[in-house]
């Protein structure tokens, strides 16, 4: 807040930049990561990691914790698919306590949102925890992956690439305009705000290089320690990121109109269900559902199995097993306001529901009413754990006055 | 064969019957050999399939199971039970292929130092000429 | 030789006549069967009350949206059905709902349970890939030929228990002659002879254990044995075990989907098998790595001690997986195992004991000493 007459506070981050170190990666997005990982082990600038690795003889991904730098051989930064979601595998890690390694964390966007969204729900510790986001083109669906690896890995190559077909990608990639650092925020994000200590960027790099963009003092404190110094911004970088949010935009944009389109009233929604058998896959691959006993699995929902015959008479018939809209509606009234849009749903389900898509529509939908984007600032409160006295007032009372009054103001004056 | 591989065996004793005869091995000054960590339990009816199943996937180069003679149990019928859950576990780790070798069974009752010693001697030497569970080393377990 | 309900109509309906008519006489309150659910091939299991609505009932569709012995298990839980009904379900989920009542989380009474000499199901996969709407149309030939059709199910092909246990009704299905004139009901209680008075249809007599019948079985077992080759146990093992669950997201689906799988809290779930800070700085200090979320294997085995002795080979498990790991194939490869060491089957009857809930003294006397 600026005191009359006094000058604003110096603001240190430009506006609209990130200040970047550059690192080359000539022979290889994989191989430049895992020297930039292997060195700083070997300088403990942290003591472990958590990245995803190719299990051997397999064409599987696996998340793993490791301080031996012989098994990133095996490392896969950023695999073609997403399998556990990385927001998920962290809470796992650090759900009962800080870690007692210091270890950094290689996630791609959507993942450090949700890590972002987990941590603000006390399912995260982030000390002792480096988070690195990394540029993402995107993920191939994990079903055409499990039939034909060695294409999707190809085609997810070719995207890296930044020459690839994004009709490869996951329906819930091709609208995602988070893919890299979010947008800065006006005036540059506070202290501790931002969602990654350190960002790696290589679009528009042509292959040349990774560039490092630490955001925070834990990721000032890795890129000094790998002894680089981040200290200009990167034109080539800022237009493709640029260039690619507008598209993607675009795309968001076209898909939730025509999308909304389709699945609006009881019955055209409750359609997308059909196929639906209720198995839960979708719950338990999203990263924000971390109860341990989910409420739609519990006995408190489970209505006694004497009145079923009764609800069966009531319309003519019971379909089972029970419930399946509500367990969709409950579970989106339950965490979509921090959906990542990170489609883990859509690719657990197994049959086929677009989930991922609807979850992430009504997301932005609700998510917007609160002017909330989840996951990419850490100080911005859960929607629903902060309130101003001032807000909502249309939905609550008539409100003549349309300008947020109080609602006891109102109240006085009607 | 490791000369200094020195194994790690976990045994699940009964209260009255293995645990008592393992003490009496004890005072008896037997040779027991020092790779059998004991965990004691009131009963072998008490042993969980998992406990073993979980020993195992910790890494531990053995496990063992012990208690009364079947017909002498504390509580009755507790050994016939985990008799049948032996079975279970040594079926299921052999269809998977799995050393099932590392998993085993012995009655010991409360006067039989020298059989709890003669037992864990065998099953230590056997643990040790099958080498480390390779558990030990894998990562994507 | 067991009294038949003969309705010269196509097997499927034949029977939805015959439910009907149960309905309508008001001998059950409800008929519990597959229905559709929409116009691409989709459908529910659906407790049916309005005699109007079976005609939207497919009660020997082909395809298995959830092992049904669950959900007359959720039906029955406390007590058995406060009113009749008749409930139209595959062998494999009869076994299990026998295994639930067992374990006592379901009650048979009032219940009027058909099953069929069952031809097999296709996966889940085949509605959104097209392969059901592929096959179906041979699927009725196949199954009176008693051929195994392409896509059908893996643990259906591989299948030796296609006629139920102490089913009250036995659809004829499969190798029966001229399913699409004929529908045999072969009445195996008299609960299913009281049932069938007066329904339409005639009482003549029939064999359903024919020597065809006994050749299918052959062939299902050698189809089990191919089946389960690529996991036989000499090379095999962990890294063989490493290998297949490499892709597992721990997403639990399996044992969501397992009928015998009834905790509400699955034990892998629960706080007993968490890894504290401490625990994850022990284990990489011992390994140099280690996988997140860990105990993957542990999970898979630690269910296989819960569960195995009583799988019923349905093979929801492989269905649900998103990562196409063949979990039915081990699983019921290890069920059989133990089904064949405690000379147990599950759901073969109800009356029998779970193998560990029971001993015989002398028995194994070469254990242990």
């Amino acid at each position: 807040m600026k005191e009359k007459g006094k000058p604003a506070t110096q603001d240190i981050s430009p506006k609209n930049s990130f200040m970047s170190a550059s690192y080359p990666a000539g022979d290889g997005f994989a191989k430049a990561i895992r020297a930039v990982l292997t060195k700083a082990l070997d300088d403990q600038v942290f003591e472990a990691v958590m990245m995803p690795l190719k299990v051997p003889k397999t064409e599987a991904f696996a998340w793993t914790l490791l301080d031996d730098t012989k098994l990133l051989e095996h490392a896969s930064p950023l695999p073609p698919v997403m399998t556990i979601q990385g927001g998920k595998a962290l809470s796992e890690l650090t759900k009962h306590g800080e870690l007692i390694e210091r270890t950094a964390v290689l996630l791609r966007p959507c993942e450090t949102r949700a890590a972002v969204e987990l941590f603000k729900l006390k399912q995260i510790n982030l000390e002792n925890i480096t988070l690195i986001s990394i540029d993402c083109p995107g993920a191939v669906p994990l079903s055409d992956y499990l039939s034909d690896p060695e294409n999707q890995a190809r085609k997810f190559q070719d995207l890296m690439e930044e020459n690839g077909d994004e009709d490869a990608l996951r329906p819930v990639c091709r609208i995602c305009d988070k893919f890299s650092i979010p947008a800065p925020a006006e005036g540059g994000m506070e202290e501790g705000g931002h969602a990654a200590d350190v960002h790696i960027g290589f679009l528009g790099q042509k292959g040349k290089r990774l560039l490092l963009f630490p955001l925070t003092e834990k990721g000032r404190t890795l890129v000094e320690g790998l002894g680089l110094k981040a200290e200009s911004p990167e034109n080539s970088w800022e237009t493709a990121v640029q260039t690619m949010t507008d598209a993607r935009r675009k795309n968001r944009q076209a898909f939730n109109k025509d999308f909304l389109s389709r699945i609006s009233g009881p019955d055209p929604f409750s359609e997308m269900f059909d196929a639906c058998i209720n198995c839960h896959n979708c719950m338990r691959a999203c990263p924000i559902c971390y109860c341990q006993q989910c409420y739609y699995d519990s006995e408190a929902i489970r209505l006694p199995s004497e009145n079923y015959l009764e609800r069966a008479k009531k319309r003519g018939g019971l379909r089972f097993p029970l419930d399946t809209l509500l367990f969709h509606l409950g579970r989106m009234s339950h965490m979509v306001l921090s959906c990542v849009s990170c489609g883990a749903c859509e690719d657990a389900c197994p049959a086929s529901i677009p989930v991922g898509q609807i979850f992430s529509l009504v997301g932005d939908q609700t998510q917007s009413s609160f002017e909330y984007v989840p996951g990419i600032n850490r100080l911005q409160p859960l929607p629903l754990q902060a309130f101003r006295e001032d807000e909502f007032c249309e939905v609550e009372i008539p409100c003549e006055c349309g300008e947020g009054q109080a609602p006891s103001e109102v109240n006085k004056n009607a | 064969m490791n000369e200094e591989f020195n194994p790690k065996i976990v045994g699940f004793l009964c209260n009255w019957c293995s645990y008592t005869g393992a003490d009496l091995a004890g005072v008896s000054r037997q040779q027991i050999p020092p790779s059998i960590r004991v965990i004691r339990v009131m009963c072998s009816g008490r042993i969980d399939p998992l406990f073993v199943t979980k020993t195992f996937f910790k890494g531990a180069d053995g496990v063992m199971m012990m208690g009364c003679h079947p017909g002498d149990c504390h509580y009755q019928k507790g050994n016939f039970y985990a008799r049948r859950r032996y079975i279970l576990l040594k079926t299921i780790f052999k269809e998977l292929g799995m050393e099932s070798d590392r998993i085993i069974l012995w009655w010991v009752s409360a006067s039989e130092g020298a059989k709890y010693a003669r037992v864990t001697r065998e099953f230590s030497d056997q643990v040790t000429e099958m080498g480390p569970n390779p558990v030990q080393k894998e990562i994507f377990i | 030789m067991p009294s038949v309900l003969n309705i010269k109509k196509g097997v499927e309906e034949g029977l939805r006549l015959f439910l009907e008519s149960l309905l309508r006489e008001k001998k059950v309150a409800g008929v519990f069967t597959l229905r559709k659910t929409n116009d691409e091939g989709a459908a529910a299991y659906t407790l049916i009350t309005d005699p109007e609505h079976m005609q939207q009932a497919v009660p020997l569709y082909p395809l298995m949206p959830m092992n049904a012995g669950k959900a007359l298990s959720s039906h029955t839980l406390g007590s058995a059905s406060e009113a009749p009904l008749a409930a139209i379900v595959r062998p494999c989920e009869m076994r299990a709902f026998t295994e639930l009542i067992k374990r006592e989380q379901g009650h048979r009474d009032n219940l009027l349970l058909i099953s069929v000499s069952c031809a097999g199901v296709f996966p889940l996969s085949s509605l959104s890939n097209g392969t059901l709407s592929q096959e179906l149309p041979d699927y009725w030939e196949s199954a009176q030929n008693a051929e195994i059709p392409a896509f059908l199910r893996p643990t259906c092909a591989a299948c030796e228990h296609f006629l139920p246990f102490q089913a009250d009704i036995t659809v004829g299905v499969l190798g029966q002659k001229e399913l699409n004139k004929e529908c045999n009901l072969f009445l195996n209680t008299t609960k299913a002879e009281e049932m069938a008075e007066g329904a339409p249809g005639s009482i003549t007599s029939g064999e359903l254990e024919t020597p065809e019948i006994q050749a299918v079985r052959k062939e299902r077992m050698a189809e089990r044995r191919k089946l389960f080759e690529p996991f036989t146990a000499q090379d095999y093992g962990l890294s063989g075990l490493v290998q297949t669950f490499a892709p597992c997201l721990s997403c639990h689906g399996c044992s969501t989907i397992c009928p015998i799988c009834y905790c509400t809290l699955c034990d892998f779930d629960s706080k007993t098998h968490e890894y504290q800070p401490t625990s994850y700085s022990i284990e990489l200090d011992q390994k140099g790595g280690m996988r997140i979320p860990p105990g993957t294997l542990f999970f898979h085995t630690g269910r296989m001690v819960h569960m195995a002795v009583s799988c019923v080979n349905c093979g929801m498990c492989s269905d649900v997986c998103p990562v196409n790991i063949p979990v039915a194939t081990i699983f019921s490869k290890v069920g059989d195992a133990l089904a064949e060491e405690f000379e147990y089957v599950a759901g073969r009857d109800a009356e029998e004991e779970l193998p560990l809930g029971t001993y015989k003294a002398d028995e194994y006397s070469d254990i242990g000493e």
